[in-house]
C-alpha cells in the first residue's frame, strides 16, 4: 500500500514536471524587455500637486498647425499657424479667423492692434478683419523666423536659421541686427541647432534673447550692447535640458521669466536673476514629445500655454492667488 | 475490382511518391547544378560563393544586410542577437547633423547632476563615446568601435535631446552577412533589409548628390 502511494506521487510529481516543461518550451513569450532601455522617466516625473499652477482651462483651436501665441491689453488671445489665424476673447470664446497663405510660425501685436506675423522667412502685417497691411522683404533664403516683438516703433525679429536678431522700424527697414558673435564686445554669439529661438522685451525697455545651444537668456539694449546673461544647462528642474533650451519663453509679472523646454516637456519660472521658482506644469502634464510650447501672459497674470500636439490653449493660474 | 478504399489508398500513395519526387528532383537538381554545395543555409564561409550559380548566392555577392535608422526603435536587440560578440551593429555618428552639445543627450544619463565624463555620467554601458572638447561651448564625440555593442541608448538618447546624429549601421568590416540575419529575424520593427553592396548604408542626414537620389 505504502509502495503503491508512493509510485502514486511520483508519477503524478513526473506529469506536474512534464506539464510545467511543456508549457514553458511552448506556450512562454520571449521576453521583450530591454536591458539597456533609455529610461526618461525618471526625469519625466513631478506629481501635478506639487506645481504652484493649476490648469484651469483649455481652449481647442481649429487651425491645421498651430505655432505661435499672443495676447492683446484687453486678454484677447491670438493664435497663429498652418493657413490662418484664430483669435478668442478672455473666455475662450471664438471672436474671429482669417485664411493666410502659408505658416506663420510666430505672432506679435502691437499698441495699435495690429498683427505682424513670421512666416517662413518674411514679416506679414494684418489688421483683425483679416486684412493683409504690408509684406515686408525677405530675410533671406536661409531665414527662419521664430519669433517677433514690437515695441514702440521698433520691431525684432529671431532668425533661428541665420542664428540672428534683426532690428527694424515699422514699415521693415533694418535698423541694426544684434547677436552676432563678436569677442571684442562680448558678444558670445548665439547657437540655434533647432528652430525654436525665442525674445521678448522686458517693461524696463530691453531686449531679452534665448541664446539656446547655450542655454541661457542674453540682455541686450537697443543698439545691441550685451547687458548681461543667465542661464544653467542642467536635466535638473532648475536648469534648461538637451541640446537647446528653453525654446520659448514669456515675461511675467514685470520681472519674472515663463519658460518652456522640448525633450522634457516643463514649464517653469524663474526669478529676474535667474533662480529657479517654481514649477507651472510638469511632463507628464504633455505628450511626449511636444514641442514648440509657445507661451503668453495675459493681463489676468494667467500663463497660457500653446500645445501643438494637442491643438489646445491651455491656460494655467496660480493655486494660491 | 477495386473496393473504394484500396483506391482511396492508391490515391494517397501516390500522390505522397510524386511529392516526394518532385522534391527529390529539384534538390538533386540544383546540387547537380551547384556541383558541390552542401545546400547548406548560409553562405558566408563558402569558399564557393564567388562562383556558386545559386540565387542565394547571388544575393549574398550582391547584396548586404544595413538597418534604416528612421524605423529603428532602439529596442537592444541588435546588441542581443546577432551573431558576432560584440554585434556588427555600432552607432555610428553622423557629424553633419551634431549639434557638437555640451549637453549630450546621446553622451550623458538623462538624471545626471553634473556635465562630465565620470563614468557614473556616461549612458553608454561600455564607455564608448569619447568626449573631446573643440571650443566654447562645443564638444567632438566619437564612437570607439570595437568596445561599442550595439545598444542604441546613445541613439536613443540624442533622438530625444538632439538632432538624431548618433544612429546604428551595420559594420561591413564586421558583419559576415549571414543568408537570414539573426537580428533581423527579431527585430520587431523590419529595420533590416537586404540592401546593394555599392551602397551598403544608409545613413540619415547626408547629402546625396542628385543623381544619387532615388
Amino acid at each position: 500500500m505504502k509502495q503503491k502511494i508512493i509510485i502514486i506521487s511520483a508519477l503524478a510529481l513526473l506529469l506536474a514536471l512534464v506539464a510545467f516543461m511543456v508549457k514553458d518550451f511552448f506556450f512562454s513569450k520571449p521576453e521583450n524587455t530591454n536591458p539597456y532601455e533609455f529610461g526618461l522617466r525618471q526625469v519625466r516625473t513631478g506629481d501635478t500637486a506639487t506645481a504652484a499652477f493649476a490648469e484651469t482651462k483649455q481652449i481647442r483651436t481649429t487651425l491645421e498647425e498651430i505655432h505661435g501665441l499672443a495676447t492683446n491689453p484687453s486678454g484677447n488671445i491670438y493664435v497663429s499657424g498652418k493657413g490662418g489665424v484664430e483669435i478668442f476673447n478672455p473666455s475662450g470664446n471664438p471672436q474671429a479667423k482669417f485664411k493666410i497663405d502659408g505658416s506663420a510660425q510666430c505672432i506679435a501685436l502691437d499698441e495699435t492692434g495690429l498683427i505682424y506675423l513670421g512666416m517662413e522667412d518674411h514679416i506679414e502685417i494684418w489688421n483683425k478683419e483679416g486684412k493683409q497691411l504690408a509684406k515686408w522683404n525677405s530675410c533671406g533664403a536661409d531665414a527662419v523666423l521664430t519669433s517677433i516683438a514690437v515695441r514702440g516703433n521698433d520691431v525684432f525679429v529671431a532668425d533661428a536659421g541665420q542664428k540672428v536678431v534683426y532690428r527694424f522700424n515699422k514699415t521693415g527697414g533694418l535698423i541694426n541686427k544684434i547677436g552676432m558673435k563678436d569677442p571684442a564686445t562680448g558678444v558670445p554669439g548665439f547657437i540655434v541647432p533647432s528652430p525654436y529661438f525665442d525674445l521678448g522685451i522686458s517693461r524696463d525697455g530691453n531686449l531679452w534673447v534665448v541664446n539656446p545651444g547655450r542655454h541661457s537668456f542674453e540682455k541686450y539694449n537697443f543698439d545691441g550692447k550685451l547687458l548681461s546673461k543667465w542661464g544653467k544647462a542642467s536635466m535638473a528642474m532648475d536648469g534648461f535640458c538637451g541640446c537647446c533650451n528653453p525654446s520659448n519663453f514669456a515675461l511675467f509679472q514685470d520681472s519674472l521669466f515663463v519658460t518652456s523646454e522640448k525633450a522634457i516637456e516643463r514649464v517653469k519660472i524663474y526669478n529676474a536673476d535667474g533662480t529657479f521658482r517654481c514649477v507651472v506644469a510638469y511632463p507628464s502634464q504633455f505628450e511626449e514629445g511636444t514641442k514648440g510650447l509657445d507661451l503668453a501672459v495675459d493681463k489676468q497674470n494667467r500663463i497660457l500655454v500653446l500645445d501643438p500636439v494637442k491643438k489646445l490653449i491651455r491656460i494655467f493660474e496660480l493655486k494660491n492667488k | 475490382m477495386q473496393n473504394r478504399r484500396d483506391f482511396l489508398n492508391m490515391l494517397c500513395r501516390g500522390t505522397l511518391l510524386t511529392g516526394l519526387a518532385a522534391t527529390t528532383g529539384v534538390l538533386v537538381f540544383r546540387s547537380v547544378k551547384d556541383g558541390h554545395c552542401t545546400l547548406g543555409s548560409s553562405c558566408n564561409n563558402c569558399k564557393k560563393s564567388d562562383s556558386c550559380n545559386l540565387p542565394e548566392a547571388a544575393l549574398f555577392r550582391q547584396t548586404v544586410w544595413q538597418l534604416d535608422p528612421t524605423k529603428c526603435i532602439q529596442c537592444g536587440r541588435c546588441a542581443e542577437n546577432c551573431v558576432m560578440t560584440p554585434s556588427a551593429v555600432k552607432a555610428t555618428h553622423v557629424y553633419a547633423m551634431c549639434g557638437y552639445c555640451d549637453l549630450c543627450g546621446g553622451y550623458l544619463k538623462p538624471d545626471t547632476k553634473t556635465i562630465s565624463t565620470a563614468a557614473e555620467n556616461q549612458l553608454c554601458p561600455t564607455s564608448a563615446i569619447k568626449r573631446k572638447f573643440v571650443e566654447d561651448p562645443f564638444y567632438q564625440y566619437t564612437i570607439d568601435e570595437p568596445l561599442c555593442i550595439g545598444c542604441a541608448k546613445c541613439v536613443k538618447g540624442c533622438g530625444a535631446f538632439g538632432n538624431g546624429s548618433l544612429q546604428l549601421q551595420v559594420r561591413h568590416d564586421r558583419c559576415v552577412n549571414c543568408n537570414e540575419c539573426a537580428i533581423a529575424r527579431n527585430c520587431p520593427a523590419d529595420a533590416f533589409s537586404r540592401v546593394p553592396a555599392n551602397k551598403p548604408y544608409l545613413l540619415q542626414g547626408i547629402e546625396t548628390k542628385p543623381d544619387e537620389k532615388g
